[in-house]
């Protein structure tokens, strides 16, 4: 019996910043052998990102790099140079993937393209993500993915009207994006395993972004229609948002309360202590139509609850609700604690530090963080030793020479 | 034809809104796909807007895109009979995917456990709010107790208001998502060993997920973000994100250093010739430019950044959108509209590329475009896709041709109301 998923899976990982590590560790955790190739000439800019261990720069103490690229192997290369390439193309016969998610001209220079690599590995699959795909006018577009967030819609319905954007934390398309590349990347290799064949897959963050946007997208489309932000404004349940509770040692706490019907909006009534049956809130109707007025009278009555004992009495009296959480709040959940997310990884520089662990968790073969991400270069000696057989002597050469960098 | 990718796989999807999207996914690659309803149809089909605004099973968007390219049988889980129905199909299927309230399944004879034991190899994914085993397992659920639970809505609004969530929800979204990367890694375990699994999606966990890693910010920096409207960052270093322009908001990303040194440097020379930079952002080594780094600013620190955002927001203002992406484009400036769907429907590349795709939708009369291809694959391309099922529309096909029914069971099924 396997122990993890994907075991025996091999992939060469050219991929930096967020959605092509996110995808391979996807990979990684369940069981694949992934080799990270970096470089110090064009460090993975979130080497050079907060958090950083201790508050402290350095291109082996980010948190966010290494949150990335647990269970990875990492070597590094200086690709400009041909014998560098030339290592590369003694690597790719023992991957089964081949991931990069430069601009598009970048592998086709070193030719290290598609064309070029299933030559060495005629089963290959190679998987290219890049900000909007490889064809097409703006193919080239640099960019990280707090940009693709606005140009793929997000920011625009992320508001409380049009004139107030407020948009989501982050690169939020890093975050969704990768969900769809994992899915494609499995899919190809269930494929080869059945057929033997490999393929090419252009991933553009954009197009598989915009999946999260599709009602929206074919709304417009067929009448003209355009998605607006309206804050918390819904139209299946009211009251629904965030309303006030106390205040904790100074700090403004908040609850999320969805009601879907008249019973729900009863229940809710008789927890917060809302009297009487005020005819202008009995029905949804009534409540949609007069949301404002309704957000106000209910925040005037959670202003005096705590946060978390206003979600146990409205959930227990079946009302759909839990606080607003910051970061400090979710390592102090008990939701996340008993799923098992939070994971704790002795990394070579940093130490022991916090992680995120996986999303779901299967049943006879979970995958797990098997490792922290590698410092830089922290496995040449191992690949290009132990995989390829170099000397001792040789890959002294290579550094010299910069090519192993 | 069905896409090569997964051609011949089964999968059974009884998900509601918080996880349609696994089954579409699926289907896209081309898995048959069979969407397990109760008669009078799928929540999920009930959510506004519709097309048009005039509602009806087939006319809720969430139902179209999310639904698409699946197969939509009934089933009464109230009635044993049709529990049986729904026990011989789990028999024949590769993967199932449901997100119903925890224990539901095993209560009615439908859990893993059960139906493991005629099928091992199945791959069973179960999407929760909030996994299977803390205090609020069995909690209420709406998307936005989500977007609150994991994080993201704590970082999203202006001080003084409420946080907020995004208009269009995305939490269901997420773990739709989640469930179908877990159930193809479950796939390739079976595929080796010949057992299937127990898949528990955690959509709580997929929210954090989406914070970039902010969690470990008040571990590491002490600090942690706050929802601060257009700006990011922590308090003493906060960087605005949106910017006005003629006729809407773009986004930049002002930064020096290997991350934005040469974007910076485009825009300042771009805004020179417009006549709203100052000599100093001229001269400035922007390559070498990392103020603070989310720590500790100095005075010249934030007399640049807060110079800089002043005179870039008045030389975007007389700008349209249009205007300042083509604009950036040419420069290689890290910036991008705020776009809307209509700027999104416009837009070149993704026309260059075909992305959008247009469905005939007999049951509406019309024919819809919709977002395509979520990637593009050389040798089993995704697709082609189809529209989503009217409830039961494949009764006799599943019912009849796949459990082998008679017509006159078929009948009597439907006329007990199992159907």
């Amino acid at each position: 019996m396997s122990k993890f998923a994907v075991e025996g899976v091999k992939i060469l990982d050219f991929a930096w910043v967020g959605v092509g590590p996110i995808t391979t560790k996807y990979l990684a955790d369940n069981g694949a052998e992934v080799i990270r190739v970096e470089s110090s000439t064009r460090l993975d800019v979130l080497r050079i990102a907060p958090p950083w261990k201790d508050a402290r720069p350095g291109i082996n103490s980010s948190q966010f790099f290494a949150s990335y690229n647990s269970s990875k192997k990492g070597i590094t290369l200086d690709l400009s140079k041909p014998a560098a390439r030339d290592l590369v193309k003694r690597l790719v016969p023992w991957a089964d993937v081949v991931v990069e998610s430069f601009t598009p001209k970048a592998m086709r220079n070193w030719g290290l393209d598609y064309e070029h690599l299933r030559e060495l590995r005629p089963d290959l699959i190679m998987l290219s993500t890049c900000m909007q795909g490889q064809t097409g006018p703006n193919a080239l577009y640099p960019g990280f993915g707090q940009l693709m967030a606005a140009l793929s819609g997000f920011y625009y319905i992320s508001g409380y009207d049009e004139d107030s954007p407020c948009p989501p934390y982050g690169a939020y398309s890093d975050f969704v994006a990768p969900r769809f590349s994992a899915s494609a990347l499995l899919a190809a290799l269930d494929y080869r395993r059945r057929t033997g064949s490999g393929q090419y897959i252009d991933m553009s963050q954009y197009e598989a972004s915009l999946h999260n946007l599709a009602p929206a997208l074919i709304d417009y489309l067929a009448t003209g229609r355009v998605l607006w932000p309206r804050g918390n404004a819904s139209d299946r349940y009211a009251p629904h948002g965030a309303y006030r509770c106390a205040d904790e040692d100074g700090h403004e706490r908040w609850i999320a309360i969805a009601v879907r019907d008249d019973a729900e909006w009863r229940a809710m009534r008789s927890v917060l202590g809302i009297g009487g049956d005020d005819a202008r809130f009995a029905s949804m109707k009534q409540r949609h139509n007069a949301a404002a007025e309704l957000d106000s009278l209910v925040n005037s009555f959670t202003r005096g609850f705590n946060a978390y004992d206003l979600t146990a009495k409205l959930q227990g009296a079946g009302v759909a609700a839990y606080p607003v959480q910051n970061c400090v709040d979710l390592h102090q959940d008990e939701n996340l604690e008993a799923f098992g997310f939070w994971h704790w990884l002795d990394h070579k520089e940093m130490g022991t530090c916090v992680y995120e662990g996986l999303e779901h968790r299967m049943s006879r073969t979970p995958g797990t963080l098997r490792s922290a991400a590698p410092v830089l270069g922290q496995h040449n000696e191992e690949i290009f030793g132990g995989m390829l057989g170099l000397s001792a002597a040789e890959i002294e050469k290579l550094k010299k020479e910069n090519v192993i960098i | 034809m069905p896409s090569e990718l997964l051609k011949g796989f089964r999968m059974l999807d009884l998900a509601d809104e918080k996880g349609a999207l696994a089954g579409k996914m699926f289907a896209d690659m081309g898995a048959e796909v069979i969407k397990i309803e109760p008669p009078r149809g799928c929540a999920s089909r009930t959510i506004p807007p519709f097309l048009e605004d005039l509602p009806g099973p087939d006319r809720g968007l969430y139902a179209i895109a999310y639904h698409a390219g699946k197969k939509s049988i009934t089933a009464n889980l109230e009635s044993p009979d049709a529990r049986q129905l729904v026990a011989d199909l789990a028999a024949t299927a590769d993967f199932m995917v449901e997100s119903f309230a925890l224990g539901y399944l095993d209560s009615i004879g439908l859990g893993y456990e059960a139906l493991a034991k005629r099928n091992p190899r199945l791959v069973h994914t179960s999407i929760t709010p909030f996994g299977d085993s803390g205090p609020a397992r069995s909690y209420k659920w709406a998307d936005i107790i989500t977007w609150a639970a994991g994080g993201m809505m704590y970082m999203m609004g202006e001080h003084g208001k409420p946080p907020i969530q995004m208009s269009l929800p995305q939490a269901g979204l997420h773990a739709g998502a989640e469930a179908a990367v877990s159930s193809l890694l479950a796939h390739h375990a079976r595929e080796r060993d010949g057992l299937g699994q127990h898949v528990i999606v955690n959509m709580q966990a997929c929210i954090v997920w989406t914070l970039m890693n902010e969690q470990a910010m008040p571990i590491l920096h002490g600090d942690h973000i706050k929802r601060t409207g257009v700006f990011t960052g922590s308090e003493d270093a906060r960087r605005q994100m949106v910017y006005k322009c003629k006729d809407g908001h773009i986004s930049t990303l002002i930064a020096g250093g290997a991350i934005g040194g040469a974007s910076t440097k485009a825009l300042v020379m771009w805004m020179k010739e417009k006549g709203f930079a100052a000599d100093w952002m001229v001269e400035k080594d922007w390559a070498s430019w990392v103020p603070g780094m989310f720590m500790k600013l100095t005075d010249r620190d934030r007399f640049e950044i807060s110079d800089l955002e002043d005179r870039i927001g008045k030389f975007f203002l007389a700008m349209t959108k249009k205007e300042v992406y083509e604009g950036t484009l040419k420069r290689r400036i890290l910036l991008a509209p705020v776009a809307t769907v209509a700027d999104i429907a416009a837009d070149e590349q993704l026309s260059a590329r075909e992305y959008f795709v247009e469905i005939d939708h007999d049951t509406l009369g019309r024919r819809l475009k919709m977002p395509g291809a979520f990637a593009k694959l050389s040798r089993t391309p995704v697709g082609p896709f189809a529209r989503a099922p009217k409830v039961g529309e494949h009764n006799q096909e599943i019912y009849g041709g796949s459990l082998g029914l008679s017509g006159s069971k078929i009948a009597e099924l439907r006329a007990t109301g199992a159907i």
